[in-house]
């Protein structure tokens, strides 16, 4: 693409692969094979921030992994949900079935039913970009918990109706409440490091097309 | 041309919408098809995963050695609490381990007593030991068990392992025991394997010296005393112990027994052996009878020439 809107395109596609790709990293490294052995990343933020309870807080962030016993947020699914709401240009459908496909395949869930339902969440997002431009980022925070609850229930219903073995709801509602409460901060990071935003009302693009 | 088909994406909206239906499908799809034929599904994903993760192994190496090296940190900085931990643990082990092997000594002994049978014909009581009545010059205990109980002097007296000593003085209730060690005891002992035969006297030692051995050259350290059962005060074949070479270069007796803890003793009761009193008799063929007179020397003679 020689034109820079969509030079800008794919610089961002490429981010989006690079924090997923990370984030993956992150949930595959093969330091917490035993429950409860992150010692050396809760000793280095320990160090680093002087506080316990911030370095337990920072490490739940990161790992998305138990430290205590309560499961991380999905930093993924909150990433996918910002840039999608933000800018539904960056990210194809195609790209996000990819991406989150693999990472079905990776953390061993079943292939294809997590990564079709956050198309559709997305698809649905996607449709009321315009709509929610107007909105507060209240507003905008109170409809992505919704899908992500949305999400959640969807995702439990077909795995009880399919007969699947799925964890406690208690364990999987406590995942999508982190995943809310991160959600600011996923848009605000993002904002802040990757110059995501929601374009203003009939802002255009370099080649003058509206946003 | 239109005016309202002038955007491009126009256009594309409806492939669009047509592409993520069919995406949307596929991959519910694959779930269903998961879900329907696991295996095959399965084996994809672990060759994929074979694929990916070990081609991502360089990128773990460090952040894992990094991680290995926060971990040595650490140790280092809790090395002194570690070594004073270990020390104190260590202690509490060696405390156990002596309890552990006197129990392991405690327990053979018993066993011995309750299965090992010398000779069919000894039966034998078991006392405890009441006082260790030591001085340096008479080695000594005392047993629980007496005339009453049908101990006689001379018997021989072993804990589980090896001989001890023998009875001398009962009472009706207790009796003592002389000690090998005590100056006074003489054991005819017999040296395992060249068979040399000596006594055991006792000196006040922990080891008392074997005297009077034929040939001390054939003895040498480790071989194995026992009883001899010479003079008939004690059985034979009782284990003893074993030869030493003490540093006078006298051969000693290492006892078996235990005599640092002696708690229970075994009375062997050994029946006073027969004495042999009459010379025996001649062993010949019966004598036969003879009929008529012996033949005639010339007669003999004539025959021969």
């Amino acid at each position: 693409m020689a034109d820079p809107a969509g030079r800008a395109h794919w610089t961002y596609r490429a981010i989006f692969i690079g924090v997923a790709l990370a984030l993956f990293f992150f949930r595959l490294l093969p330091l917490g094979t035993v429950p409860g052995t992150w010692g050396w990343l809760d000793f280095t933020l320990r160090t680093l921030t002087g506080s316990d309870a911030v370095s337990q807080a920072l490490l739940q962030l990161t790992t998305g992994s138990p430290i205590g016993s309560w499961p991380g947020p999905d930093l993924l699914l909150c990433v996918i949900l910002a840039w999608g709401l933000r800018r539904p240009d960056f990210l194809p459908a195609g790209l996000i079935a990819a991406v989150v496909l693999a990472e079905d395949m990776l953390l061993m869930r079943p292939p294809g039913l997590w990564t079709g339902l956050v198309v559709i969440a997305t698809e649905f997002l996607r449709n009321r970009a315009v709509l929610t431009r107007e909105f507060a980022f209240a507003m905008e925070w109170l409809m992505v918990s919704g899908v992500m609850v949305a999400l959640l229930l969807a995702y439990r219903l077909i795995f009880a109706i399919t007969f699947l073995p799925q964890p406690e709801f208690g364990f999987a509602a406590v995942q999508t409440l982190a995943s809310i409460l991160c959600y600011p901060l996923v848009v605000g990071l993002s904002r802040i490091l990757f110059d995501v935003y929601k374009p203003a009302t009939g802002e255009t693009d370099a080649l003058g097309r509206r946003m | 041309m239109a005016s309202n088909r002038s955007n491009p994406e126009d256009f594309a909206r409806p492939i669009r919408r047509i592409f993520v239906g069919a995406l949307v499908v596929v991959l519910l799809g694959l779930f269903v098809l998961w879900r329907i034929d696991s295996p095959r599904v399965e084996r994809f994903r672990s060759a994929l995963i074979d694929l990916v993760v070990p081609n991502m192994d360089w990128a773990f190496w460090p952040v894992t050695k990094a991680a290995e090296m926060v971990d040595s940190f650490q140790s280092y900085a809790s090395l002194y609490d570690q070594n004073q931990e270990l020390r104190r643990e260590l202690q509490q082990m060696k405390a156990w381990k002596e309890a552990a092997l006197q129990l392991r000594q405690q327990n053979a002994r018993l066993l011995e007593f309750n299965q090992v049978r010398l000779d069919p014909s000894l039966t034998h009581v078991t006392g405890v030991v009441l006082v260790d009545s030591g001085s340096p010059f008479r080695q000594s205990v005392l047993l629980n068990v007496g005339a009453r109980d049908g101990i006689q002097d001379g018997w021989a007296a072993l804990d589980g392992i090896g001989l001890v000593g023998r009875i001398s003085g009962v009472g009706e209730r207790t009796s003592r025991v002389i000690l090998l060690t005590d100056s006074n005891s003489r054991i005819p002992v017999i040296v395992q394997p060249s068979g040399q035969k000596g006594l055991a006297s006792g000196d006040n030692t922990p080891a008392p010296p074997l005297e009077f051995l034929e040939k001390p050259d054939l003895v040498r350290p480790g071989d194995q005393v026992v009883t001899s059962g010479d003079g008939g005060v004690f059985p034979a074949g009782l284990l003893v112990g074993q030869v030493a070479q003490g540093p006078d270069r006298r051969l000693r007796v290492r006892l078996s027994a235990d005599y640092e803890r002696l708690e229970f003793l075994r009375v062997l009761r050994s029946h006073a052996l027969a004495p042999i009193t009459d010379p025996g008799g001649l062993v010949a063929p019966p004598l036969r009878e003879q009929f008529g007179p012996e033949p005639p020397a010339s007669l003999t003679g004539s025959s021969d020439g």
